[in-house]
């Protein structure tokens, strides 16, 4: 009865771990610009590593009754968490950085130019540390759902 | 079951290397090569319990680290020879 | 199964080799040969072969790539066009493969049970057997490495010591930019740049 459930238990999380691994490449490969694909490889490499790292633990504990490989998937899990979204900001933020413009789902560019993005890139962590990212935060959101909810009402500016 | 997870892995290791060796952008590229080092990580771990000896947890451990040191040090120095990077500093807006 | 994840592993090193000739960025080169090393290691892995696996990522997926990356900064990404496809070139290659294959045939299979290293009389046996109170590493193949090939290990061990000092000394030799261009701090880190910013945002 037991080893049923840690089957059924272990069985589910990896296949549910399988499914986002795979929806993950899908969207990587259908996604159509680099901020979306990376929006869905992100997502989905620490959802899939999280859900077969914890079926593996499972495993690892009561069917192979090994506690060390369940503490190196305990670790592999642990890095995979706190490396796998910083390497997917770093390069959202050096993709922004060098100038790729974000596109909306029609294809059109959000930003004018890609001095824009860069400059965009540039401005945010000084004004997150300087504590006045209230206002540029409202006034973010107050784009971000303007030009994404209603369309585009003028022609690409920031305001 | 790790048999169904080994084949679901591969099947993604080769999406995303398509996406690799498609990439209109370097960041594509490196995207892609990023999550099919994770893969390529959780590949291991797999299969390391599917053939019954997971002693193989060691090796996907320090992918796991080498994968991340790799994609930092392209990012870098992304940042560093970038020639936005360059001009901005002149302009000095 | 083994033999299906060797094979799609294999398959995925076929593809990567041939995307790095293709590509002419060579930035991309690099972060594919990156790619290359890790499914080499991952077939290593499956193979059984772990220290090489171990080798092989660190070198050629965490060194190398470090190291094409300071030479990459020397110069620029892109690859010049070559006027000519050499002809030549690839025949020779291909007729270099080929003989290396056919060298290849006369080696024992994988796993063989018949070859060299199982039936010799006295090797495989000593090295399991005695290697553990000869050498003392609980681990037959650093016994072999460390000891009993130990000279061999040493003159390896001295020719990457010298290519990594060569590499170091011309990769150290100039900074292409100077000092002062690299950005210590983002510029917007100021009062002055963040109200720049937010003009920037209200135009």
């Amino acid at each position: 009865m037991f080893d049923a459930i840690v089957w059924l238990v272990s069985w589910a999380l990896i296949l549910i771990g399988c499914v986002f691994v795979v929806s993950g490449a899908v969207g990587v490969i259908r996604m159509p610009d680099l901020y979306t694909r990376l929006h869905a490889a992100s997502l989905t490499d620490t959802g899939g590593a999280l859900f077969i790292s914890a079926g593996l633990i499972i495993q690892s504990i009561f069917v192979f009754g090994s506690a060390m490989a369940a503490i190196k998937v305990v670790l592999i899990l642990f890095f995979t968490l706190f490396t796998a979204p910083t390497a997917s900001h770093a390069l959202a933020k050096t993709a922004l950085l060098s100038g790729l413009v974000p596109t909306d789902a029609s294809g059109k560019p959000l930003l004018e130019s890609s001095e824009e993005a860069t400059q965009l890139a540039r401005s945010r962590p000084a004004d997150y540390r300087s504590g006045q990212d209230s206002e540029t935060f409202a006034k973010e959101s107050q784009f971000f759902n303007g030009e994404l909810g209603a369309g585009r009402r003028n022609s690409g500016r920031l305001s | 079951m790790f048999i169904a997870a080994t084949i679901a892995v591969l099947i993604t290791m080769a999406l995303t290397l398509t996406r690799a060796l498609m990439g209109p952008t370097l960041f594509d590229r490196l995207l892609a090569v990023n999550s099919f080092g994770t893969k390529t990580v959780m590949l291991i771990a797999v299969y390391g319990f599917m053939t019954g000896r997971p002693d193989f947890l060691d090796i996907a451990l320090v992918y796991a680290l080498i994968n991340f040191l790799g994609t930092v040090a392209v990012l870098k120095f992304f940042e560093y020879d970038d020639p936005a990077a360059a001009t901005y500093q002149e302009d000095d807006y | 199964m083994e033999t299906l994840v060797v094979a799609v592993l294999l398959t995925f090193l076929v593809v990567i080799a041939i995307g790095i000739i293709v590509l002419r960025d060579l930035l991309g080169a690099v972060i594919l040969l990156g790619v290359y090393s890790l499914v080499a290691a991952g077939a290593f892995v499956v193979m059984d072969a772990v220290d090489v696996a171990f080798t092989e990522a660190a070198v050629g997926s965490g060194i190398s790539t470090i190291l094409f990356l300071g030479a990459l900064s020397f110069t620029s990404h892109k690859q010049k066009p070559r006027g000519h496809d050499s002809v030549a070139a690839l025949v020779f290659v291909v007729i270099t493969g080929g003989v290396l294959i056919y060298g290849t045939l006369d080696m024992p299979y994988y796993g063989s049970a018949e070859s060299p290293a199982q039936t010799h009389p006295e090797l495989a046996v000593r090295f399991i057997e005695e290697s553990g109170s000869e050498v003392g590493p609980p681990n037959i193949v650093t016994s072999v490495l460390g000891s009993y090939r130990g000279y061999d290990t040493l003159g390896e061990t001295l020719v990457v010591f010298a290519a990594g000092i060569a590499v170091l000394s011309i990769l150290g030799l100039k900074r292409r930019r100077p000092e002062d261009e690299v950005l210590e701090d983002a510029p917007g880190d100021t009062a002055r740049g963040a109200s720049d910013n937010q003009q920037a945002y209200k135009e």
